[in-house]
């Protein structure tokens, strides 16, 4: 990857908090335009990465550079070109919403002249321009999520990062979430960070799976879902496994792995040419055969 | 370290949210309603210090205050207690100069006829010359009072067949007055001292509610995030509240005259006070920068103010009663004398205010190097020791 082209650049960050250690000589690049998706189970070291990249964080060793600056010179630049919105959209509860984006406008320096411009688009933008006046205590937790990704943006950030921007938030308003974090693509750098595998292959160029500190996987949605498990998982439920010949199917070509949970056997395939061969070896002992795509969640599994 | 005026933004909204909220002004009324009452409170103070049955304020001190006597017939100084009084015989008017010079705190003047006199049952003349702007005063008075009583009981007892009772019993001192009485000088230095000061720890809990709010409401996070330094934050946060103590310093001082007190300097006297509100503030946010949430911070700002009250006061008071130099250090010192219209030298006002100054940096620093660091924001908090340890450099973090 050229550098040029390079938004972040994560090379051997460690962070620990005590005895426990948080990231564990995480390497990441992350490339401008591009909407990387970090995901990992609780306690992986997903916020400890974000917070280190927007400088609130110091990390124990490493570095990170953020559009060619580093966290450890250049905090305030660093800071200026990076919209994030946390996990949880803490807000100033006795703010207006508008007085809200006004005043972290003017703290992230956005002209003044330019500044209720600014707010009306956003405000428009996630659908709340109707309640600009109305304090922030008379939200709910999608309407609060909505200001806090208005306010991320205020600034027209080059890098915007969010952290579970859906957690807890009604299908209809995680929905729109998603489409906000859809619109930005292209433009903006986007990091997200999320539990939601399917959010992440619905949204994401590329995907990080961080386990332990550690990223254990990088790639695009599809090339993961095909690393782990092929194209097409066969699923077949059986009476006795133990009667099932498994050497007869792990020998054709097609297999790229087989595995038992209970009476049913998981098969990737990486075509769908030996099927009918596969079934003929389980015989009458087959009661019920499905197949699937893998998803993420496959990939999450397997890789954590 | 890049450091701009985008503080002044943080300034300016905490400024304007924090007028605009009803906790605030809930607390505002609060303390207008505290002060009138401590008016109330302390004129009717002044009232009973005056009277015969007003409270003794007389410490006992070997030597405590010095006296000329002039008595010729040697009766009374006889009966002074010399542990308290250093005594001094001056037979001549020149006592009354070295009141002025401030080298004695009185000059009882006996009539030299005072044997004869009680021999015959007449009254005695008796004067009392004391140094109002000496605040041991008092205690000559006390002793003098006291030597009388003592001598009055004796001479009854002795003389009590031949002696006409009515006029022994009218012995008494007049008192010449200069100036002002103790506890007019108390309620009027110390207490208006106090009053001026008041303000400045009231508003604790807003500096509080801004520190540590940030980190029981996690907003902390996004305003970590801005483009802004730990430093600019709490400057900017620490200054809204230096603005609100200065709108409520100048409330009271009006209240105050108002009310009947009379502050001279008066400008000086606002500027200082509101200069002291600055390490005080920046004390308080050491105190939220290292606190994990309200109760802790409540608790600390307890024993904090009750050293910072220690540091004002008591040379203050040391002041009053022995015009030390070095008391002038303490802001509340110099506003006293500010208010009281003395003549303060320059080095003197330099004193307190460089005072002010340094303090104002020394806590600013620290409260920013506590805020700056991850651990004391988002955890695990290192403890006290260790955290002294850490900024004395002789721990590794």
């Amino acid at each position: 990857m050229n550098s040029d082209d390079v938004m972040v650049k994560i090379g051997s960050l460690t962070k620990s908090f005590g005895h426990i250690k948080a990231l564990d000589n995480m390497n990441l690049d992350i490339k401008k335009g591009e909407l990387l998706g970090i995901i990992g189970p609780n306690g992986a070291g997903k916020t400890t990465a974000i917070r280190i990249i927007c400088c609130i964080l110091q990390p124990n060793s490493g570095e990170v550079m953020v559009g060619g600056y580093s966290i450890y010179n250049d905090q305030i630049k660093i800071k200026s070109m990076i919209g994030y919105l946390p996990e949880e959209p803490n807000l100033y509860e006795r703010f207006k919403a508008r007085n809200l984006l006004k005043y972290f406008g003017e703290l992230y320096g956005v002209p003044k002249n330019q500044l209720d411009g600014r707010i009306d688009e956003l405000l428009e933008l996630v659908g709340m321009s109707e309640r600009a006046e109305d304090r922030i205590n008379t939200f709910s937790k999608g309407l609060r999520q909505r200001i806090g990704i208005a306010r991320a943006l205020i600034h027209d950030p080059e890098l915007i990062i969010f952290d579970e921007p859906t957690m807890g938030l009604d299908p209809a308003t995680s929905r729109t979430v998603r489409n906000f974090i859809k619109e930005l693509k292209g433009d903006k750098t986007v990091i997200l960070c999320t539990h939601y595998m399917d959010e992440a292959d619905l949204l994401c160029d590329r995907v990080a799976i961080l386990n332990q500190g550690r990223i254990r996987d990088i790639g695009t949605p599809k090339t993961l879902k095909e690393q782990v498990h092929g194209d097409i998982i066969l699923k077949v439920k059986v009476h006795q496994p133990q009667k099932i010949d498994t050497n007869r199917i792990t020998a054709l070509n097609s297999v790229e792995a087989l595995n038992l949970e209970g009476n049913q056997f998981l098969i990737s395939l990486n075509t769908r040419e030996d099927i009918s061969t596969i079934i003929d070896v389980f015989g009458s002992q087959a009661y019920s055969v499905n197949t699937k795509e893998p998803t993420l969640d496959d990939v999450f599994i397997q890789s954590v | 370290m890049n450091f701009n005026t985008n503080f002044l933004t943080i300034t300016r909204w905490e400024f304007k949210n924090t007028l605009k909220s009803k906790k605030f002004l809930l607390i505002f009324l609060m303390q207008l309603s505290v002060l009138f009452m401590l008016i109330i409170l302390f004129n009717s103070f002044a009232v009973k210090m005056e009277s015969e049955e007003g409270i003794s304020l007389t410490p006992s001190l070997v030597d405590f205050a010095a006296l000329d006597i002039d008595d010729r017939g040697g009766l009374f100084k006889k009966y002074v207690n010399p542990e308290i009084i250093d005594i001094t015989s001056y037979n001549d008017n020149n006592s009354l100069s070295r009141i002025e010079k401030g080298e004695i705190g009185g000059w009882l003047k006996v009539s030299p006829d005072s044997i004869e006199r009680i021999q015959k049952g007449e009254v005695v003349d008796i004067v009392l010359y004391l140094d109002y702007s000496d605040p041991r005063r008092s205690v000559i008075k006390d002793e003098v009072n006291s030597t009388i009583q003592s001598l009055s009981t004796v001479l009854t007892r002795a003389y009590l067949p031949s002696t006409n009772t009515e006029n022994t019993k009218n012995t008494s001192i007049t008192e010449v007055k200069t100036s002002e009485s103790l506890p007019i000088q108390l309620i009027k230095k110390v207490m208006l001292s106090v009053l001026l000061f008041l303000p400045l720890f009231l508003f604790g809990n807003i500096i509080i509610d801004s520190v540590v709010g940030e980190k029981e409401r996690k907003t902390g996070e996004i305003l970590v995030a801005m483009p802004i330094s730990t430093g600019e934050i709490l400057l900017g946060k620490g200054l809204a509240v230096v603005a609100i103590s200065a709108l409520q310093v100048a409330m009271w001082i009006i209240v105050l005259i108002g009310a009947g007190f009379i502050i001279q300097n008066v400008i000086l006297v606002y500027l200082l006070v509101v200069l002291t509100a600055v390490p005080i503030v920046g004390l308080t946010s050491i105190i939220a920068a290292y606190a994990k949430n309200y109760k802790e911070a409540g608790i600390g700002i307890s024993f904090a103010y009750i050293v910072v009250v220690g540091i004002l006061i008591v040379p203050a008071l040391v002041y009053i009663s022995r015009t030390s130099y070095s008391a002038n250090f303490s802001p509340m010192t110099t506003v006293m004398r500010l208010f009281t219209g003395e003549t303060i030298a320059l080095p003197e006002l330099l004193m307190s205010v460089i005072f002010v100054i340094i303090m104002s940096i020394l806590t600013f620093w620290i409260a920013t190097l506590l805020f700056k660091r991850d651990d004391i924001l988002f955890g695990p908090r290192p403890g006290p020791i260790t955290l002294i340890l850490q900024i004395l450099g002789i721990k590794k973090r």
